[in-house]
């Protein structure tokens, strides 16, 4: 049996796998983000949830402040 | 954005202002209640029946256990079981809990309300019917022979749509986002969520629907086993640790831009490693060499990551230990490191001459899917659940005897089966020169012998996990059928007031 035209066939979707992160990395630097990174570290604090305090602890050990 | 646009609008023009609302995470957090509900509940049956079906293929290869075999001699019942107790696991505890942690990540990180939750809920109910489905069909034998896609054709266009219906989902809360900056956990949890149908769907098709043969059936059956850890399960995991570690500790990455190179390269290399569980196999050898060289490039992703999550974390163990998250996440993030530079070493013809066909492959798979993808899914529930139900979890005991059941229980499997696998592997491949002619040092018999000791090991870490896996379900049912008022003064920090 020729094996050929189906390794070929997962080559192929493996390229794909392949052109579809390429073309993603391109949009992502196209669009700017892949600019100020450390910046972007901080997107996660907001005023709800802001840097510097720790958010989680064991249930009836929140310090007191 | 409001949150009952209408389907069609979603997939409109994002240009509109008057649906482009910024949401607070809060009103994300109350968004998701109802799908994250659903979806933890389901995960949680999910684990507790996978944890059975475990169980029983162990027993089944008792001698005493007659009254647990499904018909015929243990050999025949046991592989059924045990397949029955991977899609469990897979299926059924790992996607659900990923469906519920990963939207509820998106949520937050796009600052958008979640929408069209009947779209979301409608696919969740479709999919735990299909699963539900696949394992009955592999107990009644209709299993089908490729690892991971075992499941009977008749269960699984259901999951098919309902992965599609899911991703569609998130990709219209990424279109809806309201952030600037694309934070490196949604890069991970967007991929995710377009490789897992694409994998699906193509491994079906070539494996179910118009079965390739011989050896492309195995070639391609890895392609996608190995991609549901890598391409699925991994950024899932990665996406929850690289927003849970600094958001617990309030405390930003160690480095970003390594996260990000982290991210890439993982986009550009996993999908090539798969290939390397067939080294030895009549397969060409540059399609080995290639899956060889992807899996070594794996170190780079690998390292990137290991040096954010454990410098993100020095100087703060003691906070961390304060924190069930914390605990459960860094311990997976731990994991992580640990077994992905094992498979890399793995991927190596040399190591893998001895570890392949032992239960060394055993310990690894369970490394990988469970202290770390678990371990870390484990962290984010106990992270969320609070958040979106705006009560405290019931008992800090129950959390600590998950933690140490499972932390104990997972580093018990793994050490002992890897030793346990190792030396099972040196004496399969021991020969002896017998008069010019090369003999097996060891008879089968010695050699499975050998095993005894690390198999029972790994049954006692068995019922460890089981002990914490009970803990974990008594909490999260507690919690949810927890009479308490709603803690609306600080909806995102545990309150102090429990009882």
């Amino acid at each position: 049996m020729d094996w050929t035209p189906y390794i070929g066939a997962i080559f192929g979707i493996a390229c794909l796998f392949f052109l579809g992160a390429a073309y993603a990395l391109h949009w992502a630097h196209k669009n700017k983000q892949l600019e100020n990174l450390e910046e972007g570290a901080m997107s996660i604090f907001d005023e709800e949830e802001p840097a510097g305090e720790q958010t989680d602890f064991f249930p009836g050990k929140l310090p007191k402040s | 954005m409001s949150a009952s646009s209408s389907l069609f609008e979603s997939f409109g023009s994002t240009d509109n202002p008057a649906l482009s609302v910024r949401a607070k995470l809060s009103e994300v957090d109350d968004s998701m209640r109802l799908p994250a509900v659903f979806f933890i509940l389901a995960s949680v049956a999910w684990l507790l029946i996978g944890t059975v079906l475990a169980l029983l293929t162990a027993l089944s290869m008792h001698p005493a256990m007659d009254t647990v075999k499904l018909g015929g001699s243990a050999a025949e019942t046991m592989p059924i079981l045990r397949t029955a107790h991977l899609n469990a696991m897979a299926y059924g505890w790992g996607n659900n809990v990923a469906f519920a942690i990963a939207p509820w990540i998106m949520g937050r990180l796009c600052k958008t309300r979640i929408r069209h939750i009947p779209i979301l809920l409608t696919a969740g109910v479709f999919y735990n019917i299909g699963v539900l489905i696949g394992i009955v069909g592999i107990l009644a034998g209709h299993m089908n022979g490729p690892e991971w896609l075992e499941m009977p054709a008749y269960a699984t266009p259901l999951i098919a749509i309902s992965f599609a219906m899911v991703g569609v989902w998130v990709i219209v809360a990424f279109r809806w986002r309201q952030s600037d900056h694309i934070y490196v956990s949604q890069w991970y949890i967007l991929a995710a969520f377009f490789w897992l149908p694409w994998l699906y769907t193509v491994a079906q098709i070539m494996l179910i629907l118009v079965p390739v043969r011989g050896v492309v059936q195995s070639l391609t059956n890895w392609w996608f086993a190995h991609n549901v850890l890598g391409l699925w399960l991994t950024p899932i995991a990665l996406a929850t640790a690289y927003y849970l570690i600094p958001k617990v500790l309030g405390r930003a990455i160690h480095s970003y831009y390594l996260s990000v190179i982290g991210f890439w390269s993982l986009a550009f290399f996993y999908n090539w490693a798969g290939v390397h569980h067939l080294i030895g196999g009549p397969v060409p050898a540059w399609v080995i060499s290639a899956g060889t060289v992807a899996s070594v490039m794996m170190v780079i992703p690998v390292l990137v990551t290991a040096i954010n999550h454990h410098l993100t974390v020095v100087g703060m163990h003691k906070q961390g230990w304060a924190s069930p998250t914390i605990r459960f996440v860094v311990f997976g993030a731990i994991n992580y490191t640990v077994v992905s530079l094992l498979g890399s070493a793995m991927a190596l013809r040399s190591v893998n001459e001895v570890t392949h066909f032992t239960h060394f492959t055993v310990g690894h798979a369970h490394h990988g899917v469970y202290a770390f993808f678990t371990m870390i899914m484990f962290g984010g529930v106990y992270y969320m659940l609070p958040r979106i139900l705006h009560r405290e979890w019931p008992s800090a005991s129950l959390i600590r005897i998950h933690w140490w059941m499972c932390a104990v229980g997972i580093t018990l499997m793994v050490v002992s089966l890897s030793i346990g696998g190792w030396i099972q592997g040196t004496m399969l491949n021991a020969l002896t020169d017998d008069g010019g002619v090369l003999v097996p040092t060891f008879s089968f018999e010695e050699v499975t012998n050998s095993t005894r000791p690390y198999l029972i090991a790994r049954s006692f870490s068995g019922l460890l996990l089981t002990f914490g896996h009970i803990a974990f379900a008594i909490s999260v049912c507690w919690i949810l059928l927890k009479r308490s008022k709603p803690d609306n003064q600080q909806p995102t920090l545990l309150s102090s007031d429990v009882n």
